[in-house]
C-alpha cells in the first residue's frame, strides 16, 4: 500500500533521514518509536508529502507520489493526518471542520457530509458538540475532532503524529480510546508515531525503531518490547519504560 | 489667545470642516486603492519565479525607504509628463499616498497571513485541499482578524500623513491652515484648531477600532 524506497531528508546541513526504506501494507497497524530527534515525525510527514524528501521515492497504492508533477492532492484526500498540535479550525464550527473537506472537494453533498459527520461525533462521543466553536473543547475533545474530521474523507491510511504528546495526562486516555476503536471497526492501514509504549505494544501488528534518522529495529511488538536486538533499542526501551 | 482660538473657529467652521471633509476623502480612497495595490503587491511576492518576487520586494522596500513628500513631489512634477490627460494636484498627490500606502498595506497582509499557525495550513493540506482552496478557506478567513485592525491604524495613518499635501495646497485640512495664517497673520491659533480636529478624527477611530477589535476577538 505504501512503498518508500531509500528516502533521504535533509533541513540545511542537518541529515535528518539517512536512507529509509521500508513497506506498508494493506490494514496493517505500525508504531513508530524512538528518541526525540530521531526523524520519525519527519518520516511520517514525508508519507503524505508535507516535508518534501530530499531524494528517494515513495509510492502510494502503486503511483510514484515523489514523481515531477504528480497531484498530490488527489492523493492526500486518501490519507488521513492527525497532529501533535490538532490544528483543527478555529473559526468553523465542529461540524464545518469536519464536512469542510468533503463538500469543497466534492466527494459529498452538504446533506451527506452533515449525516456522515453527526454519525462520526457520536461515535466519539462528540455529537452535543456540533455546533459548537473548537475553542470550546478540552485538548481531548480537539483531538477526537481532529481524528474524526481526518476520517470523513473515508482515507485508506491514517497517519498519526504523536496524537498525545500534546494533551494533559487525564486526556490521554479518551484520544487512545478512540484510535483503538477505529482501528478495530475499521480496519484502516495505520501508522503512528507515539510515545505511548504500552498503547504501541498492545495496539501494533509491527512496530518501528528509529534511531538517528535510520530504522534501527524492526519486528513484532513482542519482539521489540519483550526481546529487543538492537543495543540502542534496549537502552531507549530501558529509559522510556523504567521512566 | 483662547478666545481668538475660538472666535476663528466659529467664523470658518465652514472651511475647517471642509478641510476635515477633504482629509478624511483622502485617507479613505488611499486606504482602499492602497489595500486593492497592496494585495496585489502581496500576490507577486508570492510567486514562484524569483526576479518577479524581487521587484515586488525592491518596490517596497524603496518607498518605505524614502520621504513621502519626496514621493508626492516626484508624482507631481512626473505624473503630467507620463500621462496623456490633465491631472490635478489633489489627483497626483492621491497617487503618491496610494502608492506609498500600497507598499506598507501589502506588509500588513504579509504579516497577518504569517501570524496563522503553520499548522492550520498543513491540516487543510493533508486534507487534500489545494493551496488555493487553503488560502481561501484556511488562512485568509483567519488572516482577516489580524489584517483588518491594521488597516484601520492604517487609515490613522493616512489621516496625518495626507498633511503633507499642503504642500501643493490641495485643500486638506492643513492647506486650510495654510490658507487662514497667510489671509489673517495668524500662526498659532488656526494650527491649535487643525490640531485638535486631526486629534478628534484620529483618537475617535482609534477607539472605534479598539471596540471592533473586541468584538472580531469574541468570534474567535
Amino acid at each position: 500500500m505504501i512503498k518508500v524506497v531509500d528516502l533521504h531528508k535533509n533541513f540545511g546541513d542537518l541529515h535528518v533521514l539517512k536512507g529509509i526504506s521500508e513497506e506498508f501494507s494493506q490494514g496493517e497497524v505500525v508504531s513508530i518509536i524512538g528518541p526525540s530527534g530521531s526523524g520519525k515525525s519527519t518520516f511520517l510527514r514525508c508519507l503524505n508529502l508535507l516535508e518534501t524528501p530530499t531524494s528517494g521515492q515513495i509510492f502510494f497504492e502503486g503511483a510514484d507520489i515523489t514523481a515531477k508533477g504528480i497531484d498530490i492532492d488527489k492523493h492526500r484526500q486518501k490519507m488521513g493526518m492527525v497532529f501533535q498540535h490538532f490544528n483543527v479550525f478555529p473559526h468553523k464550527s465542529v461540524l464545518e471542520n469536519i464536512t469542510l473537506a468533503p463538500v469543497l472537494l466534492k466527494k459529498k453533498t452538504k446533506e451527506e457530509a452533515q449525516k456522515q459527520a453527526m454519525e462520526l461525533l457520536q461515535r466519539v462521543g462528540l455529537a452535543d458538540k456540533a455546533q459548537e466553536y473548537p475553542k470550546r473543547l478540552s485538548g481531548g475533545q480537539k483531538q477526537r475532532l481532529a481524528i474524526v474530521r481526518a476520517l470523513a474523507m473515508e482515507p485508506d491510511v491514517m497517519l498519526f503524529d504523536e496524537p498525545t504528546s500534546a494533551l494533559d495526562p487525564e486526556m490521554v486516555g479518551e484520544v487512545l480510546a478512540v484510535i483503538r476503536d477505529m482501528v478495530r471497526t475499521t480496519g484502516l492501514t495505520t501508522i503512528i508515531v507515539t510515545h505511548e509504549m504500552g498503547f504501541a505494544r498492545e495496539i501494533s501488528d509491527r512496530v518501528l525503531f528509529m534511531d538517528e534518522g535510520v530504522i534501527a529495529e524492526k519486528g513484532t511488538p513482542q519482539e521489540i518490547f519483550g526481546n529487543p536486538q538492537n543495543p540502542r533499542t534496549k537502552e531507549f526501551l530501558s529509559k522510556v519504560l523504567n521512566a | 489667545m483662547i478666545a481668538i482660538t475660538v472666535d476663528l473657529f466659529v467664523k470658518y467652521f465652514g472651511m475647517f470642516m471642509e478641510g476635515m471633509g477633504y482629509t478624511l476623502y483622502m485617507a479613505a480612497i488611499t486606504v482602499f486603492f492602497g489595500t486593492i495595490f497592496g494585495t496585489l503587491i502581496c500576490l507577486v511576492r508570492s510567486v514562484k519565479f524569483p526576479p518577479v518576487r524581487w521587484l515586488a520586494v525592491a518596490y517596497v522596500e524603496i518607498v518605505r525607504g524614502t520621504p513621502l513628500l519626496l514621493q508626492m513631489y516626484l508624482a507631481y512634477f512626473l505624473l503630467p509628463e507620463i500621462v496623456n490627460f490633465d491631472i490635478s494636484k489633489m489627483q497626483s498627490v492621491l497617487v503618491a499616498l496610494i502608492m506609498n500606502s500600497a507598499a506598507y498595506v501589502s506588509e500588513l497582509i504579509r504579516a497577518g497571513i504569517q501570524a496563522v499557525d503553520k499548522g492550520q495550513a498543513e491540516a487543510a493540506r493533508s486534507l487534500g485541499l489545494s493551496s488555493v482552496l487553503t488560502m481561501k478557506e484556511i488562512i485568509l478567513p483567519q488572516a482577516i482578524k489580524n489584517i483588518l485592525p491594521a488597516l484601520g491604524n492604517e487609515f490613522i495613518s493616512i489621516i496625518k500623513e495626507s498633511s503633507l499635501g499642503s504642500s501643493f495646497f490641495v485643500g486638506e485640512l492643513m492647506t486650510v491652515r495654510s490658507l487662514l495664517t497667510g489671509a489673517l497673520y495668524l500662526t498659532i491659533e488656526p494650527l491649535l484648531i487643525a490640531g485638535c480636529l486631526y486629534f478628534f478624527l484620529t483618537f475617535t477611530l482609534s477607539k472605534l477600532i479598539g471596540v471592533f477589535e473586541r468584538r472580531l476577538a469574541v468570534s474567535d
